[in-house]
């Protein structure tokens, strides 16, 4: 080499340019759409400000009527029942396909390559398609019943574990898999004692938030008519029995706070 | 002795005469070598290696002593030349039970895994021999017990056998590092800095441990390690890498303040070496 090159700044300055450019533009974007709002009228439309004020007083006191209670506790458990089938189907499809996607199993070489790459694919094209659009094509083909609420949540559940699971697998320090091949572990056997175990509190902590997540959308399975809590709250609403709507979304959120409570325990035993 | 040490003394293709007097040598580097794009880690490079030998590898950082140990571990490919470990081609052993028989590779603190229980870490020296049903039973009840137990009484730590692995110091991890070995039992032992992070006291043990276990199975270690020190007393022979070139292949002895100076590139500064 017979000169030295300037130092090059330029790459990076550029990047900045244009990332300052986007922000500068998002934010335009930001600022029109607020501006062509029509505050007048339109947006809150006439007598929804009585209706958000009974809402809201309707809180003193919720409905805690033992009737009704025991409607709410039915409803919260037919949620739970869906979203712990539809988790749990979620995981028992998107393990075995976050293990394929990470491409850990097999031999090194093209074959390996082309599964991983097929699989991703699949598991992008489950969890493209939003779990409420996949209810309404299950209730078209199997009707009203608890199994589209666990296909409907199982689906797009297991594309997305199984892409953050395979992520989680390849991102483990990389010494100790080593280690355990030089003492003659085969890829399934460096899987199992070395990428599982050091994934696991990962896994385990996303599983529970998905878990959370399952909760909530099976709830709302109700806009296609499958009973649960969504389901009472459309009731209640549509009758504008807002003590009732409250009593049902405390539910909604004690099951929430009570996935969180046992995720939080189970971490804790694993003592990460 | 005084005279200054050549490179390439030791070694040479598989046409010579081993060092020591027609035993086979269980390592032999025909020519290999190693680059990561532009950068040469290991310059091609020729030694053999007989039984019983205690090897030291020193060199500075980035030397390619790491980038050896992985090749001779066949846990990386070279790019150049051929390596035969117990007069058989690596590229033609089978991963897996075949080369964990025959070598086996343990690093600084960091080959365990540390959720696991130090009993499943010790047992994972014997993955190369158990199938896979078999390696999966004994993640939920641990198999062949008793050998672990007894590898770990030997190291002084089998009251931490049901421990979580991270929660042992930094000695009693490399201490379940050497247990692990010792279930693998190969015969080449390879140590990638295995006590540059120990106080003066453990390192002391830890190397006295790996050596032991060479006498045991009348193999080979070859370890990276710094301290010139510990090198005379535990090795029989030390090989000099800088920027992937062997610098030398001499006896301990030799290795005075001026040959580790060259080595590790602080002539200039180094106060004693007006000799030179
Ligand atoms: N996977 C890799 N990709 C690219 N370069 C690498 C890789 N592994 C090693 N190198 C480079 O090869 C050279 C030799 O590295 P190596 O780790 O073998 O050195 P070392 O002697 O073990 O150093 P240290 O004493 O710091 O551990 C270094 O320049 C390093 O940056
Ligand atoms: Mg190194």
């Amino acid at each position: 080499m017979i000169w030295i090159e300037p130092p090059r700044p330029r790459p990076v300055s550029r990047f900045f340019e244009t990332r300052r450019l986007l922000s500068l533009i998002l934010v335009a974007a930001l600022v029109w759409s607020v501006a062509s709002v029509d505050w007048t009228g339109g947006i809150v439309h006439s007598g929804g400000g009585n209706a958000l004020k009974d809402f809201f007083l309707a809180l003193f006191p919720p409905d805690l009527s033992p009737g009704f209670l025991k409607l709410a506790l039915a409803a919260s458990w037919q949620t739970v029942v869906h979203a712990v089938a539809g988790i749990t189907l979620a995981l028992i499809i998107g393990l075995p396909l976050g293990v394929l996607a990470s491409g850990s199993l097999g031999n090194p070489g093209r074959s390996r390559l082309a599964v991983a790459a097929t699989v991703r694919f699949v598991l992008a094209f489950m969890r493209s398609i939003h779990e409420l659009v996949w209810a309404v094509l299950f209730v078209t083909a199997f009707g009203l019943s608890s199994l589209v609420v666990v296909l409907a949540i199982a689906i797009p559940y297991a594309g997305i574990l199984g892409r953050i699971y395979s992520e989680l697998l390849n991102d483990v320090p990389q010494e100790p898999l080593d280690g355990l091949r030089s003492s003659g572990a085969s890829p399934a056997k460096v899987l199992l004692y070395g990428r599982l175990p050091m994934a696991l509190p990962e896994m385990l902590s996303y599983g529970f938030y998905r878990f959370e997540c399952g909760i909530r959308a099976a709830a709302i399975m109700s806009f296609v008519g499958i009973r649960g809590l969504g389901y009472e709250i459309q009731l209640s609403l549509n009758d504008l029995l807002f003590s009732q709507v409250w009593t049902l979304l405390l539910f909604l959120v004690a099951l929430v706070l009570l996935v969180d409570y046992w995720s939080t325990r189970v971490r804790r035993s694993l003592g990460s | 002795m005084s005279q200054p040490p050549s490179t390439n003394e030791v070694g040479g293709s598989g046409a010579s005469t081993p060092p020591n007097g027609g035993v086979r040598p269980i390592v032999d580097s025909r020519s290999i070598g190693k680059s990561f794009g532009a950068l040469t880690a290991l310059a091609p490079l020729d030694f053999t290696v007989g039984p019983g030998e205690r090897v030291a590898l020193a060199g500075p950082s980035g030397s390619g002593k790491t980038t050896l140990l992985y090749i001779l571990a066949g846990l990386l490919q070279p790019d150049r030349g051929e390596l035969f470990l117990d007069s058989q081609a690596v590229s033609r052993l089978r991963p897996g039970k075949e080369l964990s028989e025959i070598v086996g590779l343990i690093q600084q603190q960091l080959d365990l895994v540390p959720q696991l229980p130090v009993v499943q870490n010790v047992l994972a020296g014997r993955l190369g021999q158990w199938g896979l049903l078999r390696s999966l039973a004994s993640l939920v009840s641990a198999r062949e017990r008793e050998m672990a137990y007894n590898a770990l009484s030997r190291l002084g730590i089998a009251d931490k056998i049901d421990e979580r692995t991270s929660r042992l110091s930094g000695g009693e991890q490399q201490r379940v590092a050497i247990a692990r070995l010792m279930l693998q039992a190969p015969q080449i032992i390879l140590a990638d800095e295995p006590v540059s992070s120990l106080d003066p006291a453990r390192a002391d043990e830890i190397l006295a441990l790996l050596t032991d276990l060479v006498e045991d199975s009348k193999g080979a270690v070859i370890a990276s390690l710094h301290d010139p020190e510990l090198i005379k007393k535990y090795f029989s022979r030390v090989i000099g890498l800088r920027e992937g070139v062997l610098q030398f292949d001499i006896p301990p002895q030799q290795l005075t303040a001026p040959v580790l100076a060259a080595l590790y590139g602080f002539d200039r500064d180094f106060p004693n070496n007006s000799a030179l």
